[in-house]
């Protein structure tokens, strides 16, 4: 062993020991100087390198580069003490945007409607569909409605020339369903419905609807009534109480129309509900003895009850929408925000 | 229907306040839309004693009044000279609030010339009660101290109620009183009606050609009439409900309609010709000039109050221009009848003419109240312009109708409500909805419904009844019954929820767009001609007169709209209904889905990522993502030549186990051209029933994953910059390479050199794996000499 690596096995044990007594970056950078900068004792060593003699200048030049890169290997760890990294490849800004992959969004309608059918499902029920175009005879006349009713009238629902409509409602599903399945049934319709309504901030010439059916033997409003305070329930939160009010509905009698307690306010009374603290929601009923006769189940074995929702409006209810135009223009900035 | 609650007052004690009864009526069906009370009094006005009056000690009018508010003695510094001890005087209390046209003024503790005074003491002026500002308004003695003065002078209020279709008897005073008695439980007081004899008869007076559509009608005449102003009575009557008062006969016959629920048309008898009148349908062509000015011409369906020559009144709409009572009218006669409501609806709508009259007589009158009513008609006519009755009643009518008798079973009462509600509350509600109640047994009893009560004719309507005026609040809640009656297999929704949900999943945003939409946007795809759009017959306007055939135009909307708004960067899906006329192209009604693309891929990142726009690539990979989702292992793509609805070239065709299922490509620049961007537009349609059935199709069964170790090799070539992709993979997979398990694209490189030769370099990796051994570097070797051999000599390409 020469002179020279006893130099560089001492200043690797000099340069071991500073770098793990360094108190700060500044330590260790006095370490490289003194080491291995420019003026250090590594680039002197190494100018000395030609005064050894030949046989031992592979030993010596295998000790120069194990202790230099001893020495940078402890500053290395040293400095990774004080950033928390061990090199610049890994130092972070955590404040760059993420590589985010783009999230899709259901419509609020979507949503809304999708949540219906949930809670209805986790009560039984399953979700049917049924033709947009539709007879006269599954809108109206199957469902008792008087011959001269005013929504059969051109200015309230749409014709075509073949005597059909666009349904104006969901309840023709109910008939649907009632014709082609013996009783039981416990179905929900969610879909779109259309009325001649010129657009504005609570109408649009289409709307969506959820449908409820259930016939059974001993259905009975407080079997209606308990659905209805279920869905509230689920839809608004624990606290939404519900109230029936007797109302007319065709094919329905009992008639009801049905509220939440205010979902804004929670019944204190407030601009949503204009200060009655309730919210008319929709209609609901016992199913008409006429339509049981007109789908040729026999009023006298089953009862049953059938509701009605609107998904817009349970839409700008739920996520404060003002105006139902919103929902049909499809603006991403309206989208991205459900 | 407008009620005024003094009004009402007049038929059924009111002993509750607004609140309560207008709850009561919502809660029994009669729904209350608004509610205004006229009082001027505020609330916090209340009846107080002034106990002590000392003179003020900085001032020569003003008085230190201790008044005593029924609770505690407040001191009140007043200016009024009556503010005597031992008044009764209103007394506005601290927070009260008046408002006056300046704004509201509200009662603050103060302090006048230095003396605390914590509220004002009120002149009948001040409360609004009259013209009164002299001093102090004075209770009377007996006011109860601390009484909300309020409540002593309570104004009217004018009530606005919803009724239902079913239940025109509730559009009148006296019909909404009778529901009133029944909530309030208190007898109902129908007016006293007193009518001179008079016996004779005019044969010819009322001549009812049109039995069918008028069953009964009374004519009488009064005569020497004095037509003036109305007694203020009647004018506040009137007013109170929003009406205006126009002579006193013709207010009495507005009057007696609101009052009985029963329209009433006083004829000036000297304009009829022949003094009589004739209720028969018009003639085609025929004509009248209506009080509203419009002539009309009518049809023979409409049915007309004529005279011995021509039509004086529509029949239950509108009297006539010519025939009414005015200033000069001496002779009346007196209509009241009852028409087919079925008539007198189509009539009106027809015809554009809609009246208090009309509206009720197409919900359906009562046939009794005819008679009533003419005679409460006579009764105020006399009375408030003289006159003498000169006819009796005339009274032609096809019998009185027979009312609906009902068989009431208790039982099914309850099980169809759910209450326990007893045998004897149902016969009480019954009872005092006038209803007439027979054959009472343990199980039942019969139920004769009054003729104003037309919409009474099954069990379940009795069954309205009683859960109305029992209180729905009393049907019980139970548990829900959740019965399962149908396999979760008849779910239709399920399937289209589930496609909404991978459409989502790929990143897209929905989309919700009308249905009916304006025959260019219809047309904006391609594969459809006017023909096979599904016309409305009467549409809202041209632009929403056909049922969307496709959903390519309204997205292609949406985009435009959101484009021009500054919303560049879109990813957009609708999934709905299409309708087609065309039974040989589709079918009536079908769902789509659409996914667009256009703009930066993202948007929210930064440096190359952020250059980055959607291109083919991007709509071909949210398509394949669609295909793995769906399960689909055999689908098929097909360049389309002649799809107008994309860019020459740049059309694909997506086949599903040998179906056509979708399209999808860039969006044809001449549908985006007046657009405000410079992005290229994606779009994939597709029938959404294939996509459904291909998922139910789409097999799940587990595979084995390979044990043994995989070998890879990669090939690099220079080809024809016109060789595609699919070509080479095809020519690699029919070298039927042994153990080959798949070939990957992995480098397309094409330097400015390259491009000069009108070539590229295509680099694959191939990966070759045995399912039961390892595969040693001779076998893969071997298999790559014999691909390589083949590329250079069939493929006639140069590997690098």
């Amino acid at each position: 062993m020469n002179t020279i690596i006893e130099s560089i096995n001492r200043a690797v044990e000099e340069a071991k020991s500073r770098c793990a007594a360094a108190k700060s970056q500044a330590d260790i950078e006095s370490v490289r100087i003194d080491y291995l900068g420019r003026n250090g004792l590594f680039p002197e060593l190494s100018r000395q390198m030609g005064t050894i003699p030949a046989e031992e200048r592979r030993e010596t030049g295998a000790a120069f580069n194990t202790g230099r890169t001893a020495i940078q290997q402890a500053m290395d760890e040293a400095v990774a003490r004080f950033t928390g990294s061990a090199s610049n490849d890994d130092i972070i800004d955590i404040t760059l945007p993420g590589r985010r992959q783009c999230v899709g969004r259901k419509h609020p309608i979507s949503r809304l409607a999708e949540e219906c059918v949930a809670i209805f499902r986790r009560m039984g029920f399953i979700a049917v569909d049924g033709p947009e175009i539709e007879s006269i005879y599954h809108n109206f006349d199957a469902l008792n409605t008087p011959m001269d009713h005013p929504s059969r009238d051109p200015q309230d629902t749409f014709y075509f020339p073949d005597g059909r409509i666009l349904r104006s409602q969901t309840s023709p599903v109910q008939i649907r369903v009632m014709e082609t399945h013996e009783p039981p049934v416990r179905i929900v319709a969610p879909g779109r419905v259309f009325r001649r309504d010129t657009p504005d901030a609570t109408h649009g010439m289409n709307f969506h609807q959820i449908e409820g059916l259930y016939v059974d033997k001993n259905v009975s409003m407080a079997d209606l009534k308990s659905v209805l305070q279920d869905f509230a329930r689920e839809m608004f939160g624990q606290d939404v109480r519900i109230r029936l009010r007797p109302h007319f509905f065709p094919f329905t009698e009992p008639s009801v129309e049905y509220d939440f307690s205010c979902v804004v306010c929670g019944g204190k009374g407030c601009n949503v509900c204009k200060h009655s603290g309730w919210i008319e929601i929709a209609g609901a009923g016992m199913v008409d003895p006429q339509v049981f006769r007109n789908v040729g189940y026999d009023p006298e074995v089953w009862s049953g009850y059938a509701f009605g929702l609107g998904i817009e409006r349970l839409a700008m209810l739920r996520f404060h929408i003002p105006d139902l135009r919103f929902l049909y223009e499809n603006d991403v900035r309206f989208l991205e925000q459900f | 229907m407008d009620i005024s609650r003094k009004w009402l007052s007049d038929y059924v004690a009111l002993d509750c306040d607004d609140a309560t009864l207008c709850h009561k009526l919502t809660m029994a069906g009669i729904e209350v839309e608004a509610v205004e009370n006229n009082s001027t009094v505020p609330e916090g006005v209340v009846a107080a004693k002034i106990v002590d009056r000392q003179v003020h000690p900085n001032s020569d009018h003003l008085s230190v009044c201790q008044v005593n508010d029924g609770k505690n003695t407040i001191q009140i510094v007043c200016g009024a000279p009556n503010c005597d001890a031992g008044k009764i005087v209103p007394l506005a209390t601290i927070g009260t609030v008046f408002t006056t046209p300046e704004g509201d003024f509200k009662i603050k503790k103060s302090k006048l010339r230095g003396v605390e005074s914590n509220g004002m003491m009120c002149s009948a002026s001040e409360l609004g009660i009259s013209d009164d500002n002299s001093g102090l308004m004075i209770l009377p003695e007996d006011t109860v101290i601390g009484t909300p003065v309020k409540s002593l002078y309570p104004g009217d209020t004018f009530i606005e109620l919803e009724v239902t279709p079913n239940r025109p008897d509730c559009l009148s005073m006296w019909g909404v009183a009778r529901d009133v008695s029944c909530l309030l439980d208190v007898e109902p007081k129908f007016p006293e009606i007193t009518v001179p004899a008079c016996d004779t008869e005019i044969a010819d007076l009322v001549t009812v050609e049109a039995k069918e559509l008028c069953p009964r009608y009374i004519g009488r005449v009064i005569e020497n009439v004095k037509i003036g102003p109305s007694p203020a009575w009647l004018v506040e009557r009137l007013e109170s409900i929003g009406l205006r008062s126009i002579n006193n006969v013709v207010d009495v016959t507005n009057f007696v309609m609101l009052e009985l629920g029963h329209p009433l048309h006083a004829f000036d008898r000297d304009k009829l010709e022949g003094k009589r009148v004739v209720v028969r349908r018009a003639v085609e062509g025929e004509k009248i000039t209506i009080l509203d000015g419009r002539t009309i011409e009518l049809k023979n369906e409409h049915l007309v109050i004529a005279d011995a020559a021509k039509p004086m009144a529509l029949a239950g709409i509108m009297g006539g221009e010519f025939s009414g009572v005015t200033g000069d009218t001496v002779n009346i006669l007196l209509e009241s009848a009852v028409f087919n409501p079925s008539n007198i609806r189509s009539s009106s709508r027809r015809l554009g003419v809609s009246t208090d009259a009309s509206y009720r007589y197409e919900r359906g009158v009562d046939y009794d109240m005819a008679d009533a009513a003419s005679d409460r008609a006579v009764q105020l006519i006399l009375e408030v312009a003289g006159g003498t009755l000169a006819s009796a009643k005339m009274d032609v009518n096809t019998g009185r109708p027979a009312e609906n008798v009902i068989v009431c079973r208790f039982e099914k009462i309850r099980n169809l409500i759910g209450s326990g509600v007893s045998n004897e509350r149902i016969v009480e509600i019954l009872t005092k909805l006038h209803l007439k109640v027979s054959d009472i047994t343990a199980e039942g009893c019969k139920v004769t419904a009054p003729l104003f009560r037309l919409d009474l004719t099954r069990e379940a309507d009795l069954a309205e009844e009683v859960a109305r005026i029992d209180g729905l609040e009393k049907v019980p809640q139970i548990a829900v019954n959740g019965k399962i009656c149908h396999p979760a297999s008849e779910d239709a929704y399920a399937k289209v929820q589930n496609l909404r949900e991978m459409a989502v999943s790929l990143g897209l945003y929905e989309c919700v767009t009308y249905s009916i939409t304006g025959v260019p946007q219809a047309l904006t795809d391609s594969r459809f001609e006017e023909s096979d759009l599904i016309k409305l017959d009467n549409p809202l306007n041209p632009d929403s007169s056909v049922m969307r055939p496709s959903l390519f135009g309204g997205m292609l909307n949406v985009a435009e709209r959101n484009i021009t708004r500054g919303n560049r960067n879109l990813r957009l899906f609708e999934l709905d209904k299409v309708f087609c006329a065309n039974a040989e192209k589709y079918p009536e009604e079908r769902d789509e889905l659409i996914m667009l693309l256009t703009g930066k891929r993202y948007a929210d990142r930064y440096s190359e990522d952020f250059a980055l726009e959607y291109d083919f690539y991007d709509m071909k990979g949210a398509v394949e993502d669609l295909m793995e989702m769906l399960g689909v292992s055999k689908y098929r793509f097909t360049r389309l030549d002649d799809d107008k609805r994309f860019k020459s070239g740049n059309a694909v065709a997506v086949d599903i186990y040998g179906r056509r299922a979708g399209v999808f490509g860039e969006v044809n620049n001449a549908l985006t051209s007046g657009w405000r961007h410079t992005s290229k537009v994606f779009v994939a349609l597709f029938e959404a029933q294939s996509l459904y059935d291909a998922s139910v199709k789409a097999s799940r069964n587990f595979k084995a994953l390979a044990q043994y170790p995989a070998t890879s090799r990669d090939v690099a070539m220079l080809v024809p910059e016109d060789m595609e992709n699919g070509k080479i993979i095809e020519f690699i997979r029919k070298r039927n390479l042994a153990n080959l398990e798949s070939v990957r694209l992995f480098d397309i490189y094409c330097g400015k050199e390259l491009a000069e030769q009108n070539k590229k370099s295509m680099a694959y990796e191939l990966v070759f794996r045995h399912s039961e051994r390892t595969l040693t570097d001779n076998e893969v070797n071997s298999a790559m000499d014999k691909l390589r051999k083949a590329l250079e000599s069939d493929l006639k390409v140069e590997l690098r």
